[in-house]
Protein backbone atom coordinates (compact mmCIF):
# COMPACT_ATOMS: atom_id res chain seq x y z
CA UNK A 1 0.00 0.00 0.00
CA UNK A 2 2.90 2.45 0.68
CA UNK A 3 3.61 4.82 -2.14
CA UNK A 4 -0.12 4.62 -3.27
CA UNK A 5 -1.40 8.24 -3.59
CA UNK A 6 -5.03 8.76 -3.78
CA UNK A 7 -6.89 12.10 -4.58
CA UNK A 8 -9.58 14.09 -3.02
CA UNK A 9 -11.12 15.44 -5.81
CA UNK A 10 -14.60 16.47 -3.88
CA UNK A 11 -15.23 18.15 -0.88
CA UNK A 12 -18.83 18.68 1.28
CA UNK A 13 -19.29 20.30 4.57
CA UNK A 14 -22.24 21.06 7.21
CA UNK A 15 -20.47 22.07 10.13
CA UNK A 16 -21.75 24.92 13.00
CA UNK A 17 -19.37 27.16 10.99
CA UNK A 18 -22.09 27.15 7.76
CA UNK A 19 -23.71 24.81 5.68
CA UNK A 20 -20.94 24.46 2.82
CA UNK A 21 -16.67 24.27 2.27
CA UNK A 22 -17.08 27.92 1.75
CA UNK A 23 -18.80 28.94 4.95
CA UNK A 24 -17.16 26.28 7.17
CA UNK A 25 -13.55 27.03 6.37
CA UNK A 26 -14.29 30.67 6.41
CA UNK A 27 -15.30 30.36 9.93
CA UNK A 28 -12.41 28.59 10.84
CA UNK A 29 -9.92 30.72 9.25
CA UNK A 30 -11.69 33.81 11.19
CA UNK A 31 -11.42 31.98 13.86
CA UNK A 32 -14.96 32.70 14.64
CA UNK A 33 -16.27 30.21 17.56
CA UNK A 34 -20.14 28.86 16.84
CA UNK A 35 -20.89 27.73 20.94
CA UNK A 36 -23.80 29.03 22.23
CA UNK A 37 -26.65 27.96 24.80
CA UNK A 38 -28.72 25.60 23.37
CA UNK A 39 -32.56 25.97 24.11
CA UNK A 40 -32.99 22.17 23.70
CA UNK A 41 -30.77 21.11 26.74
CA UNK A 42 -32.73 24.06 28.74
CA UNK A 43 -33.25 21.23 31.36
CA UNK A 44 -29.73 19.02 31.04
CA UNK A 45 -26.67 19.60 33.21
CA UNK A 46 -24.90 21.24 30.70
CA UNK A 47 -26.29 23.48 28.03
CA UNK A 48 -23.44 24.68 25.88
CA UNK A 49 -23.72 23.40 21.83
CA UNK A 50 -22.64 23.73 18.31
CA UNK A 51 -25.49 23.72 15.60
CA UNK A 52 -25.50 24.01 12.25
CA UNK A 53 -26.72 27.34 11.64
CA UNK A 54 -30.23 27.80 9.28
CA UNK A 55 -30.17 24.02 8.50
CA UNK A 56 -33.27 23.24 6.62
CA UNK A 57 -33.39 19.63 5.68
CA UNK A 58 -36.56 20.25 3.73
CA UNK A 59 -35.04 22.86 0.93
CA UNK A 60 -32.05 21.58 0.77
CA UNK A 61 -32.97 18.31 0.44
CA UNK A 62 -37.09 17.26 -0.24
CA UNK A 63 -39.27 17.47 2.53
CA UNK A 64 -40.78 13.71 1.51
CA UNK A 65 -36.97 12.35 1.71
CA UNK A 66 -36.16 14.29 4.72
CA UNK A 67 -39.17 13.25 6.65
CA UNK A 68 -37.55 9.74 6.07
CA UNK A 69 -33.90 10.11 7.51
CA UNK A 70 -32.43 11.41 10.65
CA UNK A 71 -30.94 14.97 11.07
CA UNK A 72 -27.42 12.63 11.07
CA UNK A 73 -28.00 11.44 7.31
CA UNK A 74 -30.01 14.52 6.58
CA UNK A 75 -26.55 16.15 7.11
CA UNK A 76 -24.16 13.74 5.10
CA UNK A 77 -26.57 13.85 1.75
CA UNK A 78 -26.33 18.06 1.79
CA UNK A 79 -22.60 17.52 2.32
CA UNK A 80 -22.39 14.63 -0.60
CA UNK A 81 -24.33 16.49 -2.77
CA UNK A 82 -21.70 19.28 -2.46
CA UNK A 83 -18.90 17.14 -2.58
CA UNK A 84 -20.20 14.92 -5.47
CA UNK A 85 -20.60 18.32 -7.54
CA UNK A 86 -17.47 19.47 -6.22
CA UNK A 87 -15.83 16.35 -7.98
CA UNK A 88 -17.88 17.32 -11.24
CA UNK A 89 -18.97 13.51 -11.88
CA UNK A 90 -22.64 12.73 -12.79
CA UNK A 91 -23.75 10.20 -10.95
CA UNK A 92 -26.73 9.38 -13.49
CA UNK A 93 -23.50 8.42 -15.69
CA UNK A 94 -21.51 6.47 -13.39
CA UNK A 95 -20.53 2.86 -13.28
CA UNK A 96 -22.35 2.52 -9.59
CA UNK A 97 -20.91 -0.81 -8.92
CA UNK A 98 -17.23 0.95 -9.02
CA UNK A 99 -18.98 3.47 -6.36
CA UNK A 100 -18.43 2.56 -2.41
CA UNK A 101 -19.19 4.46 0.50
CA UNK A 102 -17.42 4.39 3.18
CA UNK A 103 -18.72 6.56 6.12
CA UNK A 104 -18.40 6.82 9.64
CA UNK A 105 -20.38 8.04 13.03
CA UNK A 106 -20.47 7.56 16.39
CA UNK A 107 -24.29 7.03 17.82
CA UNK A 108 -26.46 7.02 14.44
CA UNK A 109 -29.75 8.60 14.84
CA UNK A 110 -30.18 9.01 18.60
CA UNK A 111 -32.89 11.69 18.34
CA UNK A 112 -35.28 9.52 16.49
CA UNK A 113 -34.65 6.48 19.25
CA UNK A 114 -35.58 9.47 21.91
CA UNK A 115 -38.66 11.31 20.42
CA UNK A 116 -39.82 7.25 19.74
CA UNK A 117 -39.38 6.36 23.64
CA UNK A 118 -41.50 9.10 24.38
CA UNK A 119 -44.27 7.83 22.10
CA UNK A 120 -43.94 4.75 23.74
CA UNK A 121 -43.95 5.91 27.15
CA UNK A 122 -47.47 8.19 26.22
CA UNK A 123 -49.02 6.85 24.35
CA UNK A 124 -48.27 3.08 23.92
CA UNK A 125 -46.02 0.37 21.35
CA UNK A 126 -48.62 0.63 18.73
CA UNK A 127 -48.02 3.99 17.85
CA UNK A 128 -44.10 4.03 17.71
CA UNK A 129 -43.08 4.44 14.02
CA UNK A 130 -42.23 1.91 11.38
CA UNK A 131 -39.25 4.61 10.51
CA UNK A 132 -37.60 4.22 14.06
CA UNK A 133 -35.33 1.74 13.07
CA UNK A 134 -34.31 2.84 9.42
CA UNK A 135 -33.89 6.02 10.30
CA UNK A 136 -31.75 5.52 13.45
CA UNK A 137 -29.86 2.47 12.19
CA UNK A 138 -26.03 3.34 12.26
CA UNK A 139 -25.87 1.39 8.56
CA UNK A 140 -28.18 3.86 7.25
CA UNK A 141 -25.93 6.28 7.08
CA UNK A 142 -23.99 4.78 3.79
CA UNK A 143 -27.11 2.55 3.34
CA UNK A 144 -29.15 6.07 2.17
CA UNK A 145 -26.19 7.77 0.43
CA UNK A 146 -26.07 4.92 -1.37
CA UNK A 147 -29.70 5.06 -2.30
CA UNK A 148 -29.31 8.77 -3.20
CA UNK A 149 -26.43 8.21 -5.78
CA UNK A 150 -26.86 4.86 -7.01
CA UNK A 151 -23.49 3.48 -5.63
CA UNK A 152 -23.67 -0.17 -5.40
CA UNK A 153 -19.89 -0.87 -4.54
CA UNK A 154 -19.18 -1.96 -1.38
CA UNK A 155 -20.84 -0.20 1.34
CA UNK A 156 -19.70 0.25 5.07
CA UNK A 157 -20.39 2.16 7.91
CA UNK A 158 -17.27 2.89 10.47
CA UNK A 159 -17.82 3.29 14.23
CA UNK A 160 -14.41 4.75 16.25
CA UNK A 161 -16.11 7.06 18.52
CA UNK A 162 -14.79 10.27 17.49
CA UNK A 163 -12.22 8.52 15.21
CA UNK A 164 -14.85 7.23 12.86
CA UNK A 165 -15.11 9.59 10.04
CA UNK A 166 -11.11 9.36 10.05
CA UNK A 167 -10.83 5.79 10.03
CA UNK A 168 -13.46 5.73 7.38
CA UNK A 169 -10.93 8.03 5.06
CA UNK A 170 -8.43 5.44 5.65
CA UNK A 171 -10.92 2.54 5.08
CA UNK A 172 -11.77 4.23 1.75
CA UNK A 173 -7.94 4.23 0.85
CA UNK A 174 -7.59 1.09 1.47
CA UNK A 175 -10.26 0.28 -0.79
CA UNK A 176 -8.73 2.51 -3.69
CA UNK A 177 -5.61 1.17 -3.33
CA UNK A 178 -6.43 -2.33 -3.55
CA UNK A 179 -8.63 -1.51 -6.69
CA UNK A 180 -12.12 -2.45 -5.16
CA UNK A 181 -13.69 1.02 -6.03
CA UNK A 182 -12.51 3.49 -8.10
CA UNK A 183 -14.51 6.12 -6.63
CA UNK A 184 -15.42 6.26 -2.70
CA UNK A 185 -17.79 8.77 -0.81
CA UNK A 186 -15.72 8.83 2.30
CA UNK A 187 -16.34 10.76 5.78
CA UNK A 188 -18.63 10.71 8.85
CA UNK A 189 -21.91 12.30 9.60
CA UNK A 190 -23.37 13.17 13.29
CA UNK A 191 -26.43 14.62 14.95
CA UNK A 192 -25.82 13.62 18.47
CA UNK A 193 -27.10 16.47 20.55
CA UNK A 194 -30.13 15.41 22.32
CA UNK A 195 -30.99 15.46 25.96
CA UNK A 196 -30.35 12.26 26.66
CA UNK A 197 -26.50 11.42 25.13
CA UNK A 198 -25.86 15.39 26.13
CA UNK A 199 -26.97 14.17 29.51
CA UNK A 200 -24.62 10.88 29.29
CA UNK A 201 -21.54 13.43 28.43
CA UNK A 202 -22.41 15.40 31.23
CA UNK A 203 -22.12 13.04 33.30
CA UNK A 204 -18.87 12.07 32.70
CA UNK A 205 -17.45 14.98 33.17
CA UNK A 206 -16.19 15.33 29.69
CA UNK A 207 -18.03 18.81 28.54
CA UNK A 208 -17.09 22.29 29.47
CA UNK A 209 -19.56 23.94 31.74
CA UNK A 210 -18.51 27.77 30.58
CA UNK A 211 -22.21 28.78 30.70
CA UNK A 212 -20.70 32.46 31.37
CA UNK A 213 -18.97 32.49 28.12
CA UNK A 214 -20.66 29.61 26.32
CA UNK A 215 -18.78 31.26 22.83
CA UNK A 216 -15.00 30.48 24.51
CA UNK A 217 -15.79 27.06 26.04
CA UNK A 218 -14.38 25.33 23.67
CA UNK A 219 -10.52 26.18 24.40
CA UNK A 220 -8.23 23.25 22.89
CA UNK A 221 -4.84 23.66 24.55
CA UNK A 222 -4.88 26.42 26.56
CA UNK A 223 -4.47 26.27 30.21
CA UNK A 224 -8.32 26.95 31.26
CA UNK A 225 -9.62 24.15 29.02
CA UNK A 226 -12.46 22.21 31.55
CA UNK A 227 -14.19 20.03 28.15
CA UNK A 228 -15.47 20.32 24.85
CA UNK A 229 -18.60 21.57 23.24
CA UNK A 230 -20.74 18.95 21.00
CA UNK A 231 -20.84 20.11 17.68
CA UNK A 232 -22.95 18.58 14.71
CA UNK A 233 -22.67 18.29 11.42
CA UNK A 234 -21.30 16.37 8.01
CA UNK A 235 -17.66 15.91 6.13
CA UNK A 236 -17.93 14.20 3.05
CA UNK A 237 -14.92 13.30 0.36
CA UNK A 238 -14.96 12.31 -2.60
CA UNK A 239 -11.67 10.10 -3.24
CA UNK A 240 -10.32 8.44 -6.37
CA UNK A 241 -6.77 7.04 -7.26
CA UNK A 242 -4.52 9.89 -8.35
CA UNK A 243 -4.02 8.60 -11.60
CA UNK A 244 -7.67 8.62 -12.43
CA UNK A 245 -8.77 11.74 -11.21
CA UNK A 246 -5.48 13.42 -13.35
CA UNK A 247 -6.75 10.86 -16.92
CA UNK A 248 -10.17 12.80 -16.28
CA UNK A 249 -8.60 16.24 -15.60
CA UNK A 250 -10.57 16.81 -12.00
CA UNK A 251 -9.19 19.11 -9.73
CA UNK A 252 -7.43 17.37 -7.13
CA UNK A 253 -7.55 19.30 -3.44
CA UNK A 254 -4.77 17.46 -2.04
CA UNK A 255 -3.73 14.03 -1.68
CA UNK A 256 -4.25 11.44 1.22
CA UNK A 257 -0.48 9.81 1.32
CA UNK A 258 -0.99 7.78 4.59
CA UNK A 259 -3.64 5.95 6.97
CA UNK A 260 -2.84 4.66 10.53
CA UNK A 261 -5.22 3.12 12.94
CA UNK A 262 -4.52 2.00 16.24
CA UNK A 263 -5.78 1.05 19.69
CA UNK A 264 -4.47 2.47 23.50
CA UNK A 265 -5.93 -0.95 24.84
CA UNK A 266 -5.70 1.23 27.91
CA UNK A 267 -9.29 2.37 29.32
CA UNK A 268 -12.82 3.17 28.14
CA UNK A 269 -12.77 6.70 28.09
CA UNK A 270 -9.09 8.14 28.73
CA UNK A 271 -6.58 8.19 26.70
CA UNK A 272 -3.01 6.49 27.13
CA UNK A 273 -1.55 9.30 29.34
CA UNK A 274 1.77 10.19 27.16
CA UNK A 275 -0.28 9.30 23.85
CA UNK A 276 1.26 6.03 22.70
CA UNK A 277 -1.97 5.00 21.09
CA UNK A 278 -2.30 7.60 18.59
CA UNK A 279 1.85 7.98 18.60
CA UNK A 280 1.93 4.43 17.17
CA UNK A 281 -1.07 5.60 15.02
CA UNK A 282 0.91 8.31 13.38
CA UNK A 283 3.84 6.49 13.16
CA UNK A 284 1.73 4.07 10.64
CA UNK A 285 0.72 6.88 8.79
CA UNK A 286 4.05 8.00 8.31
CA UNK A 287 5.52 4.59 7.28
CA UNK A 288 2.19 4.25 4.60
CA UNK A 289 3.24 7.34 3.31
CA UNK A 290 6.62 6.27 3.05
CA UNK A 291 7.67 9.78 5.02
CA UNK A 292 9.71 10.61 7.81
CA UNK A 293 8.15 11.93 11.19
CA UNK A 294 10.53 15.40 11.04
CA UNK A 295 8.49 16.22 7.16
CA UNK A 296 5.53 16.98 8.93
CA UNK A 297 4.69 20.39 8.73
CA UNK A 298 1.41 21.01 9.75
CA UNK A 299 -1.13 19.11 12.85
CA UNK A 300 -4.66 19.26 12.64
CA UNK A 301 -4.68 18.09 15.94
CA UNK A 302 -7.49 16.23 17.80
CA UNK A 303 -7.25 18.62 20.51
CA UNK A 304 -10.65 18.31 21.82
CA UNK A 305 -10.28 20.86 24.78
CA UNK A 306 -10.54 18.25 27.67
CA UNK A 307 -7.52 18.46 30.16
CA UNK A 308 -6.47 14.99 29.57
CA UNK A 309 -6.99 14.40 25.35
CA UNK A 310 -5.27 17.61 24.84
CA UNK A 311 -1.83 16.60 27.32
CA UNK A 312 -1.40 13.01 25.62
CA UNK A 313 -1.90 14.69 22.08
CA UNK A 314 0.84 17.58 22.81
CA UNK A 315 3.52 15.24 24.77
CA UNK A 316 3.01 12.83 21.57
CA UNK A 317 3.31 15.31 19.27
CA UNK A 318 6.37 17.07 20.83
CA UNK A 319 7.91 13.64 21.39
CA UNK A 320 7.19 12.11 17.88
CA UNK A 321 7.53 15.30 15.47
CA UNK A 322 10.90 16.82 15.55
CA UNK A 323 10.36 19.34 12.61
CA UNK A 324 8.10 21.42 15.25
CA UNK A 325 5.28 21.57 12.90
CA UNK A 326 2.57 23.98 13.14
CA UNK A 327 -0.41 22.30 15.24
CA UNK A 328 -4.24 23.83 15.47
CA UNK A 329 -7.63 22.59 16.46
CA UNK A 330 -10.47 23.69 14.23
CA UNK A 331 -12.52 22.35 17.43
CA UNK A 332 -12.14 25.80 19.15
CA UNK A 333 -14.71 27.06 16.45
CA UNK A 334 -16.80 24.22 15.41
CA UNK A 335 -16.78 22.14 18.92
CA UNK A 336 -16.41 18.87 18.88
CA UNK A 337 -18.56 16.88 15.77
CA UNK A 338 -17.81 13.60 17.57
CA UNK A 339 -17.91 10.97 14.82
CA UNK A 340 -17.89 13.68 12.10
CA UNK A 341 -14.89 15.17 13.83
CA UNK A 342 -12.48 13.56 11.91
CA UNK A 343 -13.59 13.64 8.65
CA UNK A 344 -14.05 17.30 8.80
CA UNK A 345 -10.86 17.90 10.20
CA UNK A 346 -9.22 16.07 7.67
CA UNK A 347 -11.05 17.99 4.79
CA UNK A 348 -9.85 21.39 6.90
CA UNK A 349 -6.31 20.07 6.74
CA UNK A 350 -6.58 19.53 3.11
CA UNK A 351 -8.01 23.02 2.59
CA UNK A 352 -5.16 24.00 4.73
CA UNK A 353 -2.58 22.29 2.24
CA UNK A 354 -4.37 23.86 -0.86
CA UNK A 355 -5.10 27.10 0.07
CA UNK A 356 -1.56 27.30 2.71
CA UNK A 357 -3.41 28.62 5.74
CA UNK A 358 -3.04 27.36 8.91
CA UNK A 359 -5.96 28.26 10.72
CA UNK A 360 -5.91 30.00 14.11
CA UNK A 361 -6.59 27.95 17.12
CA UNK A 362 -9.93 29.20 18.18
CA UNK A 363 -10.44 30.03 22.03
CA UNK A 364 -6.49 29.69 23.06
CA UNK A 365 -5.58 31.97 25.03
CA UNK A 366 -2.82 30.94 27.46
CA UNK A 367 -1.42 27.65 26.70
CA UNK A 368 -1.20 25.14 29.28
CA UNK A 369 2.40 25.19 30.69
CA UNK A 370 2.82 21.61 30.40
CA UNK A 371 2.16 21.90 26.64
CA UNK A 372 5.25 22.47 24.42
CA UNK A 373 4.26 22.45 21.37
CA UNK A 374 4.32 25.14 18.38
CA UNK A 375 0.27 26.35 18.14
CA UNK A 376 -1.27 28.49 15.53
CA UNK A 377 -2.68 31.62 17.79
CA UNK A 378 -3.49 33.45 14.38
CA UNK A 379 -4.26 32.15 11.15
CA UNK A 380 -0.53 31.91 9.76
CA UNK A 381 0.30 31.28 5.62
CA UNK A 382 2.82 28.91 4.79
CA UNK A 383 3.30 26.04 2.04
CA UNK A 384 2.41 22.69 3.55
CA UNK A 385 4.22 19.42 2.27
CA UNK A 386 3.10 17.59 4.68
CA UNK A 387 -0.11 17.84 7.13
CA UNK A 388 -1.40 15.66 9.37
CA UNK A 389 -4.92 14.90 10.98
CA UNK A 390 -5.67 12.80 14.27
CA UNK A 391 -8.36 11.43 15.62
CA UNK A 392 -9.03 9.78 19.18
CA UNK A 393 -12.47 8.21 19.91
CA UNK A 394 -13.18 6.65 23.06
CA UNK A 395 -12.47 2.52 23.94
CA UNK A 396 -8.53 4.01 22.75
CA UNK A 397 -9.23 4.23 19.47
CA UNK A 398 -7.19 6.00 16.79
CA UNK A 399 -6.73 7.43 13.46
CA UNK A 400 -3.78 9.34 11.38
CA UNK A 401 -4.23 10.20 8.36
CA UNK A 402 -1.13 11.59 6.28
CA UNK A 403 -1.99 14.37 3.67
CA UNK A 404 -0.07 16.25 1.25
CA UNK A 405 -0.88 18.72 -1.83
CA UNK A 406 -2.11 17.83 -5.50
CA UNK B 1 -62.58 12.95 2.88
CA UNK B 2 -60.81 13.73 -0.06
CA UNK B 3 -59.15 16.77 1.89
CA UNK B 4 -58.54 15.18 4.91
CA UNK B 5 -56.48 12.89 3.33
CA UNK B 6 -54.53 14.99 1.74
CA UNK B 7 -53.73 16.89 4.50
CA UNK B 8 -53.06 14.32 6.36
CA UNK B 9 -50.59 13.07 3.58
CA UNK B 10 -48.98 16.53 2.67
CA UNK B 11 -48.57 17.73 6.24
CA UNK B 12 -47.32 14.70 8.37
CA UNK B 13 -45.73 12.15 5.43
CA UNK B 14 -44.73 15.20 3.48
CA UNK B 15 -46.11 13.91 -0.10
CA UNK B 16 -46.08 16.79 -2.47
CA UNK B 17 -49.79 18.25 -2.42
CA UNK B 18 -49.94 18.18 -6.47
CA UNK B 19 -49.43 14.19 -6.88
CA UNK B 20 -52.29 13.35 -4.43
CA UNK B 21 -55.13 13.38 -7.04
CA UNK B 22 -57.73 10.76 -6.19
CA UNK B 23 -55.77 8.84 -9.56
CA UNK B 24 -52.88 8.75 -7.92
CA UNK B 25 -51.57 5.48 -6.88
CA UNK B 26 -49.94 4.07 -4.02
CA UNK B 27 -46.29 4.04 -6.00
CA UNK B 28 -47.26 7.83 -7.65
CA UNK B 29 -47.12 9.30 -3.84
CA UNK B 30 -44.46 6.88 -2.75
CA UNK B 31 -46.52 5.22 -0.10
CA UNK B 32 -43.90 1.84 0.34
CA UNK B 33 -45.12 -0.75 3.25
CA UNK B 34 -43.27 1.80 5.90
CA UNK B 35 -45.19 4.94 4.88
CA UNK B 36 -48.51 2.70 4.63
CA UNK B 37 -48.06 1.85 8.60
CA UNK B 38 -47.78 5.22 8.97
CA UNK B 39 -50.77 6.27 7.42
CA UNK B 40 -52.41 3.81 9.10
CA UNK B 41 -51.05 5.52 12.33
CA UNK B 42 -52.26 8.75 11.72
CA UNK B 43 -55.57 7.82 10.07
CA UNK B 44 -56.52 6.69 13.89
CA UNK B 45 -54.89 9.50 15.63
CA UNK B 46 -55.86 12.50 13.68
CA UNK B 47 -59.41 10.94 12.43
CA UNK B 48 -60.07 8.06 14.93
CA UNK B 49 -60.29 5.69 12.16
CA UNK B 50 -59.52 2.22 12.43
CA UNK B 51 -58.08 1.21 9.30
CA UNK B 52 -54.83 -1.25 9.35
CA UNK B 53 -51.70 -1.53 7.07
CA UNK B 54 -53.19 -4.69 5.56
CA UNK B 55 -56.59 -3.27 4.67
CA UNK B 56 -54.75 0.20 3.41
CA UNK B 57 -52.29 -2.11 1.29
CA UNK B 58 -54.99 -3.75 -0.42
CA UNK B 59 -56.31 -0.58 -1.95
CA UNK B 60 -54.68 0.74 -5.47
CA UNK B 61 -56.03 4.71 -5.31
CA UNK B 62 -55.93 7.90 -3.43
CA UNK B 63 -60.12 7.21 -4.09
CA UNK B 64 -60.07 3.95 -3.01
CA UNK B 65 -58.69 5.19 0.05
CA UNK B 66 -60.29 8.05 0.66
CA UNK B 67 -63.89 5.08 -0.22
CA UNK B 68 -62.28 3.11 2.62
CA UNK B 69 -62.33 6.08 5.35
CA UNK B 70 -65.88 6.72 4.36
CA UNK B 71 -67.06 3.14 5.03
CA UNK B 72 -64.89 3.12 8.46
CA UNK B 73 -66.13 6.28 9.07
CA UNK B 74 -69.63 5.48 8.44
CA UNK B 75 -69.63 2.31 10.69
CA UNK B 76 -67.93 4.82 13.75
Amino acid sequence: MAGMDIAVTGLGLVTPGGIGVGPSWAAVCDGRPTAALDPVLANNPVRISSRVPGFDPDTLLSARRAHRLDRFVQFALVAAHEAVADARLDPTTWDGARVGVVLGCADGGPGTVEDQHDVLRERGADQVSPLLLPMQLPNMLAGQTAIEFGATGPNLVVATACASGATAIGMARDLLALGRCDVVLAGGSEAMITPLVMAGFAQMGALSRREDDPSSASRPFDADRDGFVAGEGAGILVMERVVDARARGAHIHGRIIGFGATADAHHMTSPHPDGAGIEAAVRAALADAGADPDDVQHVNAHGTSTPLNDLAEARMIKRTLQGDPLVTSTKGVTGHLLGAAGAVEAAFALLSVEHEIVPPTAGLRIPDGRIDIKLAQSATCMPIDLALSNSCGFGGQNTALAIAPA
Amino acid sequence: MLEQLQEILSNKLKVSPEAITPEATREDIELDSLAVVELSLLLKSELGLDISDDDLLETETVADMVRLMEERSAKV
